[in-house]
């Protein structure tokens, strides 16, 4: 063990100040963002700190509104006693087709995706298309198509849509924004600020499918395996989970900056730190190598089919039987817990033995895939 | 990677501050050009002025796209 | 190929770390500095320095080749790069720099064609496929990358392309490890050396570190267990009382470094008299320039740029975090003025700075876990 000396005394003294360094940081990331950009960078759209300022300092204080304050997957309306969700989402991908979907595709399960993650079950869809002169009209009828497919696999209907064309040049062939509306469910007590110190995180399969599979759609990666989109609606998982009642805190899919940027986004809202145990998060060794040659942690990359879940600490072990039971999530997880040990806060016990922070996104390492 | 792909600023590589060193095989060898594979099976025009004794299955170590060295066989 | 996994074994990890708790004199406080952005980002990023005494410290030195680029370069890139003929292309690492008046990205968002590449043959490339543009790559790095844009220089002269320039900010690495071994608030006790530059380079140019300062060394490679390495290596230099340059990184790094990469340096580049590193002043022969037989290739004599010598903002205390004399979080606008997102300085724009490292990776209450005592 170390003795007691001259210079401990001086470590100690040192490790006070970086303490109070730390302490005033978090009080200055505590305090609401403000947007102070002169321009739109393509940062502003990575779903990390800059979309955060963006929407939290200049277009929610616009609305005021209580329902978009939390900033929740979905906004919640009450009518008649009808709890109501509604939700929208626009998909500008390039390229439209990439291994294991398509734009259309995504453009119905995203939407339904952010219904199911407050606990409402998706009803119908409108789809509303911009589309760029030129655009072949096989394309688009592929597209059509694959809507219409993820929308009876999703079991909701299309309801009402829109059609636009803009000039050659703009919206890379196709645009689209699909809205949704959802009833919630009773069981549903879902909110971010609700983990506590204990609860367990559970994510549904392995991470970073989709940003990996846009990655191999743009360049001429070669693997022995493919990697495929993880594109799938995940209201039947939401669902399973819902039995949990109000020991399951809360559900967010992990689309734009990844499994990282939700634990962010529920540790400041909670204000709890998470601990993430690098040797559990599955990861397949494609998505792995194909990260590593490109410098960026699987943690960051997009899905579009997986979800992240706090559950109480006594229902996690539940909460991973009822998960591995519904298709699509066998390969489920419980990857990390919370504490109180610091506020707003993630960090990673790295596999090697070490713990690092892991923060929200700056820029955007891989622009347009959702 | 190809550069029109390139529109964004990846912050979470830096090449030259990392010293980032990738290790590929030479596939084929068009004069000092050298076409390499990575980890992934993607393929990069490598240039090979460096490592004159490289030959198509020779490992290198690959930085901002020239081969700094030849890496030994056995070596992981 | 296998992926390095088992460079990263935490086993291994556990025995290396219980060796240098066994070999670190109590009393004694020991600082090791690495002068590699890529062990700075190793550290952080596996939390080495959680495997670590509490009195082995890990300092980061000037490691970073796109950090010490003084604000008036970037200005000077993006006046060439808002010039309408020009096609600016550079590794991302510089598109975020701040400049006086923002950066390149900004540069880029308000109309400026600029690109980024993974490697100066792509902006070659570019060239040939924009035969009416002028393509402009802003070259950045150590030896270590120098010699690709040597190389692509090269086989632009052989193509005879004439729409290809580049503007050189590449640095050499001895002279600023000089230039703070010669600075008096400086303690350190031995060195980490960066291992890609040594591949170059070879281990000779740092020879001056153990003959003329008395300060071991130990060239390392990039995985956690090779830093751990290399720290149990210095300790044990430091226990014999012995002072070398010592190799860890030998699968990959030769004594004499690479002789084509000297002969193709020697041939593209030269050294200039003196050039300014941000944060350590100027500083002699410590950056490289386009040789006459390239001038036709240089942009700054193409271009005509502003030139200007831009002072650091005075709350940047950016030089005293290079030169290892602060913590980043001893910086007085680090984390609250100066933040990834917002950054006033160098060390925060590089993800391998040192102030971006801490701040995304180690901001965390220091917890040192003390291994098992080993018998050595």
């Amino acid at each position: 063990m170390i003795h007691s000396a001259p210079t401990d005394r001086l470590l100690t003294l040192n490790d006070a100040r970086e303490r109070e360094a730390l302490a005033k940081i978090a009080r200055v990331r505590a305090a609401p963002k403000r947007f102070r950009d002169e321009r739109i960078t393509m940062a502003h759209g990575a779903g990390g700190k800059a979309t955060a300022a963006l929407v939290s300092g200049l277009i929610a204080p616009a609305f005021a509104s209580p329902a978009l304050a939390p900033l929740d997957d979905a906004g919640l309306i009450t009518i008649d006693g009808a709890e109501l969700a509604l939700t929208t989402d626009s998909f500008v991908v390039r390229p439209l087709r990439f291994p294991g979907g398509s734009i259309g595709e995504l453009a119905v399960n995203g939407t339904v995706n952010d219904l199911a993650m407050v606990g409402a079950r998706p009803l119908a869809l409108t789809l509303s298309l911009v589309l760029e002169e030129g655009l072949d009209a096989e394309i688009l009828r592929a597209e059509i198509e694959a809507c219409a497919r993820a929308a009876r696999a999703a079991h909701v209907e299309i309801i009402a849509g829109d059609t636009k064309v803009v000039e050659r040049g703009h919206a890379d062939g196709m645009y689209v924004c699909t809205t949704g509306i959802g009833r919630r469910d009773p069981r549903a007590r879902l909110s971010p600020a609700s983990l506590a110190p204990g609860d367990r995180v559970l994510v549904s399969r392995s991470i970073g499918e989709h940003g990996m599979a846009i990655m191999l759609a743009r360049g001429e990666f070669e693997l022995d395996s493919e990697i495929v989109s993880d594109t799938r609606p995940l209201w039947p998982a939401a669902d399973a989970l819902l039995a949990l009642g109000d020991r399951l805190r809360c559900m967010r899919d992990a689309t734009r900056g990844g499994v990282a940027t939700v634990l962010n986004e529920l540790a400041v809202a909670s204000g709890v730190t998470i601990a993430v145990n690098e040797a559990n998060v599955p990861v397949t060794p494609e998505v792995a190598g194909a990260c590593e040659l490109l410098g960026i942690d699987p943690m960051y990359v997009a899905n579009e089919g997986t979800l992240v879940a706090a559950v109480a600490a006594e229902a996690a072990d539940e909460a991973l039987a009822l998960l591995r039971a519904v298709s699509g999530a066998e390969g489920a997880a419980i990857v990390g817990e919370v504490s109180a040990d610091e506020t707003g806060m993630v960090i990673v016990n790295t596999a090697f033995g070490g713990r690092r922070v892991m923060d929200m996104l700056v820029g955007d390492p891989l622009p347009r895939i959702c | 990677m190809r550069p029109d792909d390139a529109h964004c600023d990846d912050p979470y590589s830096c090449i030259t501050c990392s010293d980032a060193a990738v290790p590929m095989i030479v596939a084929s060898i068009d004069r000092d050009i050298g076409s390499c594979t990575d980890a992934a099976g993607a393929p990069h025009d490598v240039m090979l002025g460096l490592v004159p004794d490289a030959r198509p299955g020779s490992r290198v170590l690959v930085h901002a796209g020239v081969a700094l060295t030849i890496e030994p066989e056995g070596a992981p | 190929m296998k992926f390095v996994d088992e460079f990263r074994n935490a086993e291994l990890g556990a025995v290396l770390a219980g060796q240098i708790v066994s070999l670190a004199q109590s009393d004694r406080h020991y600082k090791i500095m690495e002068v590699c952005g890529g062990h700075t980002h190793t550290i952080y990023r596996y939390g080495v320095a959680d495997l670590l005494p509490a009195n082995v410290e890990l300092v980061h030195g000037p490691g970073c080749p796109v950090c010490v680029i003084p604000m008036g370069r970037v200005d000077d890139a993006i006046a060439i790069a808002r010039d309408p003929r020009v096609i600016l292309t550079c590794f991302g690492d510089m598109m975020r720099v701040p400049g006086g008046s923002g950066s390149l990205t900004e540069a880029k968002a308000a109309g400026a064609d600029v690109r980024m590449v993974y490697s100066p043959l792509d902006a070659l490339r570019i060239a040939q496929a924009n035969p009416g543009r002028d393509v402009v790559f802003f070259a950045v790095g150590f030896e270590t990358t120098a010699p690709s844009t040597a190389l692509t220089l090269m086989r632009a002269k052989a193509e005879r392309v004439c729409n290809f320039f580049v503007y050189s900010n590449h640095v050499t690495i001895v002279p600023p490890i000089r230039a703070l071994l010669e600075s008096p608030d400086l303690r350190l006790d031995a060195f980490i050396g960066p291992g890609h530059v040594c591949t170059v380079v070879g281990a000779r140019p740092f020879h001056f570190i153990a003959t003329d300062y008395g300060k071991p060394v130990v060239i390392s490679g990039f995985e956690p267990l090779d830093v751990l390495h290399s720290v149990l290596m210095i300790l044990r230099q430091l226990a014999e009382q012995r002072c070398e340059v010592e190799n860890q990184y030998t699968r990959v790094v030769p004594y004499e470094g690479n002789s084509q990469a000297f002969r193709v340096l020697a041939d593209v580049f030269e050294l200039r008299p003196h050039f300014e590193w941000r944060g350590l002043g100027f500083i002699s022969q410590s950056a490289l320039k386009l040789s006459a037989a390239y001038a036709d290739f240089d942009a700054e004599l193409r271009y005509s740029v502003p030139g200007v010598r831009v002072a650091d903002p005075k709350a940047c205390q950016c030089g005293e975090v290079l030169k290892g004399v602060i913590k980043p979080w001893e910086c007085k606008v680090f984390g609250t003025a100066c933040t990834p997102e917002h950054p006033i300085g160098t060390c925060m724009v590089s993800s391998e700075g040192a102030c971006a490292a801490y701040y995304n990776f180690g901001r965390l209450t220091r917890r040192h876990r003390e291994p098992e005592r080993e018998l050595v």
